[in-house]
């Protein structure tokens, strides 16, 4: 698929979405996982299939207090801390370099 | 389907000057356009589109998240996964 933009473009260095995250590697990322999960930690290695190997890696899971079965509506966060975390890529949404 | 056609792929059905009528064409013509893309979660992003590929990943810039219309997030580059998209929307 040609680029409109040509090689010299501005954007040259992200060709395809994917590049994005090359060129996130051994650097922090967010990533936004199915089921209101969160992850934030070094990326040591990914895949065409979003498949990640993040290090130093902080979990934050949201969980709503349901006001039906008898909560306030409430969002709770819990938070975990893993050294090394494989990540299978069907629960990835999103991938965010942390600035 | 029926057999291949003997003679060139082309042949048969009208085409354009311009492969706009074709969905990825489309993608690629609203490369760099502020983009809105909604996924299945029914969350929404806004933002710039840098890149698209064949799986719909999507690259954005600038991006914001909107759920239930309200603004929750923003991030300056997004790598969005394809399976999550619903749609993309060119912002006018």
């Amino acid at each position: 698929m040609a680029s409109p933009e040509g090689p010299g473009a501005v954007t040259s260095s992200v060709n395809e979405p994917l590049d994005l995250v090359r060129l996130s590697l051994n650097e922090v990322v967010f990533v936004k996982l199915r089921g209101d999960r969160e992850l934030k930690g070094r990326l040591h290695a990914y895949d065409s299939h979003c498949n990640l190997v993040l290090g130093e890696v902080e979990e934050t899971i949201y969980m709503v207090d349901e006001e039906e079965e008898g909560g306030n509506g409430e969002v709770r966060t819990m938070k975990k801390q893993s050294e090394m975390l494989f990540v299978r890529g069907d629960s990835v949404v999103l991938i965010s370099p942390q600035a | 389907m029926s057999a291949p056609a003997p003679n060139g792929a082309s042949a048969g059905a009208p085409q354009s000057a311009n492969d706009a009528r074709d969905p990825s064409g489309f993608l690629s013509e609203i490369i760099g356009a502020p983009v809105t893309v909604k996924l299945n979660s029914g969350v929404v992003y806004k933002g710039e589109l840098q890149s698209v590929d064949g799986y719909m990943n999507i690259a954005l810039e600038g991006t914001r998240e909107f759920v239930d219309g309200k603004m929750r997030r923003s991030y300056g580059d997004a790598f969005v996964r394809g399976n999550n998209v619903t749609y993309i929307s060119a912002d006018s």
